[in-house]
Parts: C-alpha cells; sequence; structure tokens
C-alpha cells in the first residue's frame, strides 16, 4: 500500500508522522503518537464526539479526518490543553462541577466546550448545549456539563 | 456521627477526574504493552444457521497473521453464562443470532486482522429464525436450546385474584410494549490479554466483576485459576452491560495461543449485536380498583424476550415481576412472567433490570385508572402507596422507606403546579404527568451476595481502599473514600483507593443492583473500626500502655496523659517490622432469616426498596406530533447522600437514560440485520433533554445503611418513561403503549 | 478495506489534472466519505485531497449573484452574516446539519454532489434557483441545480469534473425564504422531511414568484412544482396554503424506512409546506413594510 508523510503541528509542536493513508487522525493519535485522550465511541462515524480535536481553530472529530488531510494543519488534542500541569480552565471547571462520570466522553466534551467558549466566551445555557450536541454521554445527562461550560466562561471573563 | 461529618454528604471531588479531564486516564484500549497483536472477531451473518464449514485457508495466508481460533481450538469450558451456561465463546456448529462469534484472527496489526477476516470462508445453512417470543414458546416454533425456548417461567400469586376483580367496580386491562435499548455505555467492549513466560496470564478488563471473568477465563484456557490475574482498567461506564463477560475469554484465549499479548475492541457494531441489551417486553396488565379508588387486584402475564441466550435473563425476570405492583398496595396479585429465548440479540442486565419495563405498565395503568375513575390520578396514588410495615405480594415487608412515598406525592403536587402555570408556546398543547418508581436493592434472597474490602494505612500516611468491586464510573470509589474518612475521622484527602487487581484485591462482588455504596461502606465502616482496633493493640505494645487506656480520633492515638501522636507514626514504625496495618471486612447483604419470605424461587424476593417520582412537563406540535420535554423534576429518597455531586450526577444520568428509553432509543430490525449504529440508534444529546432540570432528594435514613444511605443508581430512571407517557396523554389525549413514544404514534400512524 | 493513492493538488490546474487520473475520486470535507471508505462501503483507487484549495473556500457578493465556493463549509455558510441576509433559509439549513464537528468540515460542494435526498443546504439552493459551476481538465460548463442531481447519489457529475461553485441570485423586493426541518431528535438530526419555501409578493400583496422544495420525501429534493403554480398569483391566505398543502402530497413520493412512514412522511411534508409558505409570507411582508 502506499504510504504517504505528513508534518503538522500537534500541540505546538511538529509533527512527522508516515502511514498508509487511510488511517484517520484519530488512528495516528492513537496508535502511532501515544496521545489516547482521543476515544472512539461510535466506530468512526462522527456520531459521538468523543474524538473531538481542535483542528486549525475549530472542533472536528478526528475519526472523520484521514491523515493526509492534516498535512501543514494545527491540531490541538486533549493532552495540549494543559501546560506545564496546570489545567486550562475548561478542564478544572468540568472536575469541578461534577461533569465527569465514567470519564470516557470528556476529553472530547472538554474541547468541544474550549472551541465554544473561544468563539462566544459567554454563550448562554442553550448556546452551551448547541455547542455539546455532538458529543454524546450516557453518564451525565448533561447538566453538569452544561454547569461546567458557564463555570468556565466565568474564568475566561475574570481574564 | 452524622451530624459532625466532616466529608458524608458533602461534594468532595472525585481523584479520578484530573486525569479523565487531561485525557490521561487510562482505559482498557489505552494501556500500553510491548509486541501487542490484535484480535478481530469473525461474526455470525445470519440470525440463525448451522456452520456446514469455516474455511481458514486465505485467511491463515494473509502475512502478519498468527493465529486463528474456532471452537475446537479451545482448550476448556467452550460455554460459558453468568445463571445458566448456555453461551459458547466460539460458536459451535451453529449460530443463534446476528454477531456471534465465530472465529478470533490473531495477527501482528489490525490491518492484517480486518484482512484476514474477510478472507475467511464460512459455508452456512440458513434456519428459520424466530423472534418474537409469544410464538417462540409455541411447539411448532424452533427451538434453540435443549429443553425448548421457554428460560423461566416465574409465577408469584397472593391472596384470590379472582375475588378481588369480583370486588372491583371498574377493571381495565392494557397490553403494554417495550423496546430492546442498549446500555449505551460510551466505551465498547474491550479486553487485553498478556501471556507471560510464566505462564500466568494477566487480562485487563472492563468488567463489572473481574472476578467472574477470572473464573469463566481459567474455566475456557483450562488453567488453574490461581494462574489468571485480572485487573480493572478505568471503565468507561457499564450499566448493567459489562455484567457479562465475553471479550475477556476470547482475549485470553488468544493470549495463550500465540503465548503473547494481544487486544480485542468490539466496534460499536459489534457492540451493538453482540453484547446485552435491555429486555424487549410484552406486558398484559389488568387492575382492578373501586369506586373509591382503592385497588382490589392485579393480574399480569409477560413475555420478556432475552435473545438467543439467558444471561442474566432469570434475574431480569425476577425484579421484572416483583416490581408489577409498583409503589401500591394491591392485596391480590397473580404474575406470571415468561422469559423466552428467541433469535434476537442478548438481553442482560441493565440498568434498572426489569424495572423500567413493569414500571411503564404500572404508572401508565394507574393514570388510565385514575381517568377511568374520574380521580386526580395523584389521588389515586396517595390513596393506594404503600406504607411501612405493608407486605407486598412477595411477602416482604416493606420498611421505613416508604414514608418517602408521602414526601414524593407532596412535592409532585407542587412542581405539578408550577408546571401547569406555564403557558404552552404558540401552537403547542402542554401537558404535564408523573409517576412513581419503585426499584429493589441486591441480588435476591439465597444468592451468595458477600461483598469483601480491604483497608490499609500505609506508611505515607495515606489510607488506601483495596477495593473489591470495580468503579464503573458512577463514582463508587469517591463513596469509598468519604465513607472511610469520615469513619476514621481523617481528611478525604488522605484516602485513596486502587484499582482493582484479582491478585491482590479482595473480592468485593459484582458491582451492580443499586446496592455499591450499601455493601461497600458497610464493610468499610466495620473496616475502619477494626483497623482503628489494630492501630490501638499496636500502639499499646509500642507504648506499652494498655490499649482500653489509649483512644483513637481524627488519626491520632490519644495517651492518658492527654498529649497525642499521629498515627501514622505508628504505621511507619510498624513497616519497619514489615507489619502492614491491615484490616478486611466483609459484608453480606442481610435477609434476616423471620422476615424473608422462603416460598419462592432461588433468587426471589429483594427485600430493600427504593421508592421515588417524577414529573415532566411535555409541548406538543398536535400536527406533527412532535414532543418537546421542558420542564422535569426528580424525587428521589437515597437514605443519605455521601457525595452531592455523585447523587445529583446518578439522577441526572438516569433521567437522561429514561428519557431515550421514553423518547427515541430501540434496536429495530433493518432489512435483514438490526439498528447497530449511532446514527439510528438514536441516544438523547444535549439539545433533547430539557433545560428546566431540577433533582429533588429525600434524606429517609436507611438503619442498615451506611450512615443510612442506600441506592439511587437504577431507580433514577424507573419512572420516567411513564411520567413522559402520561404528560404526552395530558397534552393530547393520546394514550401510547409502545415506548418509543414517536410522533407518529402519537398521530396514530404507528401502533 | 483498499489501499489507495492519495494527491493533493495545491492548484486548480493542477485538480484537474489529478482528477483525471482513471477512477480518481475527491476527497473534501470527508465527513461521508471517509466512514464509508473505512467501512469498505465506497472505495476508489485515487483519492484527491482539496485540503490546499484554498481558493474553493469562498462566501462572495459579486451583485447580482452570490457565489458559495465549493468548499465552503456548514459553519461558515451558517455564520455568513451575508448568507443570513440574502438566503436566511440556506443559513438555517447549514446550521441544521450535524453537529458543530461535523459542521466544520463538511461542505457545500460535498453536500450536492452527494446528492442525498435529506440533504438540508440542497431544498433552500433550488428554491433560489441555484447554479451550478463544473470545471474539468476538458471543460467549464454550468448546471441548474435541479439538472445536477438524477437521484440518491447520483449526479451528472463526469469523470474528471468537480463542483468549483455554486451561486443563486438575491431576491428581490418583498420576499421571504424559509427552511425547516424534522428529525427524530433535535440533536445531530437528519432530516425525516425537511421543507424550503420562498416568496415574492407584488405591490398588490399577490404572490408574484414561489418556489417550494420538498426533502426527504422523494428520490431527490423535489421542487413542487405544481403547489407553486397553484399558489401563484394569488393572495396568501390560510386557506391558500392549506389547499398548497394538499397539492403538495400528491407531488412526493417518499418511502417507508428505519426513520418514519411513508404515511407520516407525507403528512409531516402537507404541514412543512404549510409552514414555510406562510413563514416566508411572514417575512415578505416584513419585508415590505
Amino acid at each position: 500500500m502506499n504510504q504517504i508523510e505528513v508534518i503538522f503541528t500537534l500541540n505546538g509542536k511538529e509533527t512527522k508522522i508516515s502511514g498508509d493513508p487511510n488511517k484517520t487522525l484519530l488512528d495516528v493519535l492513537r496508535d502511532n503518537l501515544g496521545l489516547t485522550g482521543a476515544k472512539d465511541a461510535c466506530g468512526g462515524e462522527g456520531e459521538c464526539g468523543a474524538c473531538t480535536v481542535i483542528f486549525n481553530g475549530k472542533p472536528v472529530n478526528s475519526c472523520l479526518i484521514f491523515i493526509g488531510q492534516v498535512m501543514g494543519q494545527k491540531i490541538t488534542t486533549i493532552e495540549g490543553l494543559s501546560v506545564k500541569g496546570v489545567y486550562h480552565p475548561v478542564q478544572k471547571a468540568f472536575v469541578e462541577a461534577g461533569a465527569v462520570q465514567c470519564g470516557y466522553c470528556t476529553p472530547g466534551a472538554v474541547i468541544a466546550a474550549k472551541a465554544l467558549l473561544d468563539r462566544n466566551s459567554q454563550p448562554s445555557d442553550q448556546e452551551i448545549r448547541d455547542g455539546l450536541s455532538g458529543n454524546l454521554c450516557r453518564c451525565t445527562g448533561y447538566n453538569k456539563m452544561v454547569d461546567a461550560v458557564q463555570l468556565a466562561a466565568k474564568e475566561y471573563s475574570n481574564g | 456521627m452524622a451530624d459532625q461529618s466532616t466529608t458524608i454528604g458533602k461534594t468532595e471531588i472525585r481523584k479520578d477526574a484530573w486525569q479523565k479531564a487531561a485525557g490521561k486516564a487510562l482505559y482498557t484500549a489505552d494501556i500500553p504493552v510491548e509486541n501487542l497483536n490484535y484480535g478481530v472477531v469473525v461474526r455470525s451473518q445470519h440470525h440463525y444457521a448451522r456452520i456446514l464449514e469455516i474455511n481458514k485457508t486465505a485467511a491463515l495466508k494473509v502475512p502478519g497473521v498468527l493465529q486463528i481460533l474456532t471452537a475446537e481450538d479451545i482448550p476448556g469450558e467452550k460455554i460459558f453464562g453468568p445463571l445458566i451456561p448456555d453461551q459458547p465463546s466460539l460458536a459451535q456448529g451453529v449460530v443463534r443470532h446476528l454477531g456471534e462469534p465465530i472465529c478470533l484472527v490473531i495477527a501482528e496489526t489490525r490491518i492484517a486482522a480486518q484482512r484476514a477476516k474477510e478472507k475467511i470462508n464460512i459455508k452456512y445453512q440458513p434456519l428459520v429464525p424466530v423472534f418474537d417470543p409469544v410464538l417462540a414458546v409455541k411447539s411448532d416454533a424452533p427451538q434453540l436450546h435443549q429443553g425448548g425456548n421457554l428460560v423461566t417461567e416465574l409465577n408469584v400469586q397472593d391472596g384470590d385474584v379472582e375475588g378481588g376483580f369480583k370486588e372491583a367496580d371498574i377493571v381495565l386491562e392494557e397490553v403494554y410494549y417495550l423496546p430492546r435499548i442498549s446500555p449505551g455505555y460510551m466505551e465498547p467492549e474491550t479486553s487485553l490479554a498478556v501471556w507471560q513466560e510464566d505462564n500466568m496470564v494477566t487480562v485487563w478488563v472492563s468488567s463489572q466483576h473481574p472476578f467472574t471473568d477470572q473464573g469463566f477465563i481459567a474455566a475456557a484456557l483450562d488453567i488453574p485459576i490461581s494462574s489468571v490475574r485480572v485487573k480493572s482498567a478505568v471503565i468507561g461506564g457499564a450499566f448493567g452491560g459489562k455484567e457479562d463477560s465475553s471479550l475477556s475469554i476470547l482475549a485470553a484465549l488468544g493470549a495463550q495461543s500465540i503465548k503473547g499479548a494481544l487486544k480485542i475492541v468490539n466496534n460499536r457494531r459489534e457492540s451493538f449485536l453482540a453484547h446485552p441489551k435491555r429486555h424487549p417486553a410484552q406486558i398484559k396488565y389488568k387492575l382492578g380498583a373501586k369506586q373509591d379508588g382503592t385497588f382490589t387486584a392485579l393480574q399480569v402475564a409477560a413475555y420478556l424476550d432475552t435473545g438467543a441466550y439467558s444471561s442474566y435473563g432469570p434475574a431480569v425476570g425476577m425484579i421484572f415481576s416483583e416490581t408489577m405492583t409498583g409503589s401500591y398496595r394491591i392485596p391480590n396479585v397473580k404474575v406470571d412472567t415468561y422469559v423466552v429465548y428467541t433469535n434476537s440479540p442478548i438481553s442482560g442486565a441493565m440498568r434498572g433490570f426489569g424495572s423500567p419495563q413493569s414500571h411503564f405498565a404500572v404508572e401508565s395503568m394507574v393514570d388510565t385508572m385514575a381517568e377511568a375513575l374520574g380521580m386526580d390520578p395523584l389521588k389515586l396514588r396517595d390513596k393506594n402507596i404503600l406504607h411501612p410495615g405493608d407486605k407486598v405480594f412477595t411477602g416482604v415487608t416493606i420498611n421505613e422507606t416508604a414514608n418517602s412515598l408521602p414526601d414524593c406525592l407532596e412535592n409532585i403536587l407542587e412542581i405539578r403546579k408550577r408546571f401547569q402555570a406555564v403557558k404552552p408556546s404558540p401552537g403547542k398543547k402542554a401537558g404535564v404527568g408523573f409517576a412513581l418508581g419503585s426499584q429493589t436493592m441486591g441480588l435476591g434472597a439465597n444468592v451468595p451476595d458477600d461483598s469483601t474490602h480491604r483497608l490499609e494505612w500505609a506508611p505515607d500516611g495515606r489510607v488506601l481502599i483495596h477495593l473489591g468491586s470495580p468503579d464503573l464510573g458512577q463514582g463508587l470509589a469517591t463513596a469509598a473514600e468519604q465513607i472511610t474518612a469520615e469513619s476514621l475521622g481523617i481528611p478525604f484527602d488522605q484516602v485513596a483507593t486502587l484499582e482493582l487487581d484479582t491478585l491482590d484485591s479482595p473480592n468485593g462482588n459484582v458491582t451492580c443492583a443499586s446496592r455499591m455504596t450499601y455493601m461497600v461502606g458497610n464493610a468499610l465502616l466495620d473496616a475502619s473500626a477494626k483497623l482503628i482496633q489494630e492501630l490501638l493493640e499496636h500502639s499499646s505494645r509500642m507504648l506499652d500502655v494498655p490499649a482500653e487506656k489509649l483512644t483513637y480520633k481524627n488519626g491520632q492515638i490519644h495517651k492518658p496523659d492527654g498529649s497525642s501522636i499521629p498515627a501514622v507514626e505508628f504505621v511507619s514504625r510498624l513497616a519497619e517490622e514489615s507489619i502492614t496495618l491491615l484490616s478486611e471486612s466483609t459484608f453480606s447483604f442481610p435477609y434476616p432469616e423471620e422476615t424473608t419470605p422462603k416460598h419462592l424461587p432461588i433468587g426471589m424476593p429483594h427485600v430493600l426498596y427504593c421508592f421515588g417520582a417524577q414529573i415532566a412537563r411535555v409541548e406538543i406540535d398536535p400536527e406533527l406530533g412532535m414532543i418537546d420535554v421542558t420542564h422535569f423534576a426528580a424525587i428521589h429518597d437515597v437514605g443519605k447522600v455521601i457525595n452531592r455531586h455523585g447523587v445529583e450526577g446518578q439522577i441526572e444520568g438516569g433521567v437522561a437514560t429514561g428519557l431515550g428509553y421514553a423518547l427515541y432509543e430501540t434496536m429495530l430490525q433493518k432489512d435483514k440485520g438490526w439498528v447497530d449504529s449511532f446514527t439510528e440508534y438514536l441516544l438523547p444529546t444535549a439539545v433533547d433533554l430539557p433545560p428546566n432540570y431540577q433533582s429533588i432528594i429525600l434524606e429517609i435514613p436507611e438503619a442498615s445503611g451506611p450512615f443510612g444511605a442506600k441506592g439511587i443508581g437504577e431507580i433514577s430512571l424507573v419512572p420516567t418513561a411513564p411520567a413522559v407517557a402520561n404528560a404526552v396523554y395530558d397534552a393530547v389525549g393520546v394514550r401510547v403503549t409502545r415506548l418509543p413514544i414517536t410522533p407518529e404514534r402519537i398521530l396514530g400512524f404507528a401502533d | 478495506m483498499q489501499g489507495f493513492e492519495y494527491l493533493r493538488p495545491a492548484t486548480i490546474s493542477e485538480l484537474k489534472k489529478d482528477l483525471s487520473t482513471p477512477g480518481a475520486r475527491i476527497l473534501a470535507g470527508g465527513t461521508d466519505i471517509v466512514p464509508k471508505m473505512r467501512q469498505g462501503i465506497f472505495s476508489a483507487p485515487v483519492l484527491v485531497d482539496t485540503s490546499r484549495l484554498e481558493s474553493l473556500d469562498f462566501i462572495e457578493d459579486q451583485g447580482k449573484e452570490v457565489v458559495l465556493g465549493a468548499l465552503t463549509t456548514h459553519q461558515k455558510l451558517a455564520d455568513s452574516p451575508l448568507i443570513q441576509n440574502v438566503n436566511p433559509a440556506l443559513s438555517a439549513a447549514a446550521e441544521s446539519v450535524g453537529c458543530v464537528q461535523t459542521r466544520c468540515r463538511g461542505t457545500v460542494g460535498g453536500n450536492i454532489a452527494n446528492a442525498s435526498p435529506a440533504a438540508d443546504t440542497i431544498p433552500p439552493l433550488l428554491v433560489y434557483g441555484a447554479v451550478l459551476h463544473l470545471q474539468s481538465l476538458k471543460e467549464e460548463r454550468t448546471l441548474s441545480l435541479e439538472e445536477f442531481i438524477n437521484g440518491p447519489g447520483s449526479t451528472e457529475l463526469k469523470p474528471g469534473e468537480f463542483i468549483h461553485s455554486v451561486s443563486f441570485t438575491p431576491l428581490q423586493g418583498s420576499w421571504g425564504s424559509v427552511f425547516i426541518k424534522i428529525g427524530k431528535r433535535s440533536g445531530m438530526a437528519i432530516s425525516v422531511v425537511n421543507a424550503s419555501a420562498m416568496v415574492v409578493l407584488d405591490n398588490d400583496g399577490l404572490i408574484s414568484d414561489a418556489r417550494i422544495a420538498l426533502g426527504a420525501v422523494s428520490p431527490t429534493v423535489k421542487r413542487c412544482r405544481e403547489t407553486e403554480k397553484f399558489i401563484l398569483g394569488n393572495k396568501p391566505s390560510p386557506e391558500l396554503f392549506n389547499n398548497a398543502s394538499e397539492i403538495c402530497r400528491k407531488e412526493i413520493t417518499p418511502i417507508t424506512d428505519i426513520r418514519a412512514s411513508e404515511k407520516y412522511r407525507i403528512h409531516s411534508a402537507a404541514v412543512l409546506t404549510r409552514r414555510a409558505l406562510e413563514q416566508a409570507v411572514e417575512q415578505a411582508w416584513e419585508r415590505k413594510s
């Protein structure tokens, strides 16, 4: 099979991978780069949001992206959110608001929430629900996720 | 103690949340292992067929393929099953459901395994399948198992049912239909097994009871149980669906055959087809009442479709039957339940374990009866609710927990007024409906239910919990830590929980049945007392002061002279003597000899109950039938809150799952298969759930519970669907008797 | 899972060349193709990735026309003030596609080329008479969106050809344009039925132009011409739109599938048609005053 080589910026660092073009970004994150924060819950169909990463500032499902499409792009994963052990306000808020239960959907939901706040730092509850509607969660019923995003929004506005 | 509690009832932050939010928590599929190989399961393409031939020749030639296992290659037990051993690890000559495992392909890479899978040629002789449990019990139906398709028949009776109906002024009968739904945990089934040079196998599982996996693995591999080490990784939700074991056996078999490391991960489609679902049910429900509302008799005939293998079907049938009277006094009752094999996907344990099904019938019927009687459904319930000391039809006497029922109704009365005052949106019809719910705790009488846990005071000062049952994500470990911290009078942060490892951990039994905080809490209360006693004895020896003159409080040993020494100093000195300060305790679920009825089959009855109520306001577009749940409140008695966020999370998550059951979820047959993806099997998303939501938590102490606590994990989804159905009826006058309540059902375009 | 060659053209002329390779298929956002290729439902020996073709990602007001580059994402469409102004139906449709993650990847060109009967962006483009600009190594041509789509997943796109852009003419005078959809749930909803309507009122308040397109009720998104004819030249009234919704029932041929029955689709298509027309007229009145 033809291999392709891809260079992109991953969590601020230039990263080079090569592989089968049939691989998705989620595959290489998990299998080649040891970044297992992004999860697969739906079988790579873009139906659960557990693999959400930030792609040039926008939240996307990494299971729906072939590695070739990542060439030259900027990707931030959950592992890139906390800097030197300091948790990102959204991560902190998810923990403190009780929005984490089994945690399998958490990395994707945190990323989606961060992308939302980057776009709209003072969202309404409804806007938060819209922003998280691509992230399935079976444990929390989402209420505490909405609380968490509001909590993080306060931190955003306090700078 | 509870009055001065330092941690009980507070919102302590669960310790695993940080790693989870950082994406660093390791679930089974995330665990890095060297020289890892991949397993892919070849699954049945038929609902029911004889396997004539399995040709592996071409597949074995695919580069990177190491082994292809079939049933013949299993050295030990080829079948397993939690209650009835009826399920082959790999099919033996016949497949009884779509997606049943036939071969395990093992290769160096996932892609190689996948390619080889495509090259395996299986010749089938298709057989005529049966999907309807009512047809399946008939003599002319295809017989899926030796002994026929009727797995269990449960007949529970009390009083004179015929007489009771004669006494009634009104008798109503309705048939309710409940769909097959998925536990829908986000982490699909996964197992990772490593065969070691010492002929031990270590298996990581995402399982509600790693000790069950251990037993099945040892039997299948034909090796001593001591050669099997099962470890619990972080678990991405379970909801009952991970009480069954399956991939762990295959992963271990694979690891044994290649003498190496092997990972198997189900994709979502495999999970849908091959892992247990909530039982679909057909419930014929006949209730009699006097004109004043008093219930006189109940007769139920019900079928549960357990699919191709029994899983927990017989046990689900029990709670399903026992909860048929809901939260009510009904003097004359006859319940007949049939648990039946069909060629459908396996049904087994799922959060609620039969009670969500029974309650859809009970609570829909009570509203229907109220209307027939011209009574407020709240008054009708008030007239019939259970009170402490009442005996239900299984012979069980309900304890003080029934005091929560009037509280529930009072709350409903107030909230109903509030919800009814909300004006409907333009063009919409609004309705408010509610339902009560009951759920039992525990595995049932005469089922061994011992839960053992251990405490260790480590020289670094931390108290470690060797928890014998896995935290599925619901926060069991946090509750255990709070109870331990409270009992020892030490800060919450000083307590930590170890991941379950069968090599070290005691057996805490399966995490299920709304009883984990109760079991673990009781065991740890006792273990804490023992730990203190141990500590006192050692400090007495070290200080040369009689033990009875020393006291322990808040992590300190107090001497008769008023001075105190931190406990950790003794622990460190013990460590120098190579002594570890440990205590272990087993709590057995209580079935008091004198009060537990004995006329029922093993597994019945369940003697402790939880109650709750939920109320929904819906808005319906009368032209399109579209339903919005705009407001929702859930009222639950938890005995005592251990962790507030934890309890709220259990209720909110339960309601969300209940709303999925009410409105969206159903694993329909489609083309030649089943709905098997999240594209068509719809879980509620963040925008589908009511924006106006409230939990009301009641605390009526359970005398036998730790600090008065009892279960909340399951009941939180029990009243949800009937509450919505009753609200829909209130809004548009349509009584939906089948879930999910779809627009088409509201408009009468579908049954 | 088949292997394939992966090409990444940097310019339109490279794209044309790469697409002329036998069996070459274009990869835009990938929200549809990636999972299909992974599951072996779809395969191609050559995949032409359009990631580098930023020149196809634009929304332009060219005066007479608004032009959308084929690689414009749904999210960009939904966020565009221009689209909100000139084609509120399209804006609403784009916003209703999937979830933010898929809207940030899925493109309008991909949605059109995919030719799903339930595609959300097609009805609003159809009622605006959208035209596609197609290019290949051999030729450049334009084709109306309606002519372009043949059936579910089937289009007039020739081998080697790609959608360059989509254009439509903004409405003049007192107009309204509406998109409504119903799904099985609110989040990540796939249309069970969707409807787009546009109306233009003349100075006397009579309907001088009207177009209705319904999705998920026929093999292709369906322009309901009989219904349009019926209301044209009339004064908007509840009765008119009620009768119109009866006519549209006969113009559609829905199927029963896992999402809905034929009967429910016909019923709700009629309701959505009436509502879309009513709302479009309301908008038109607002623009009039």
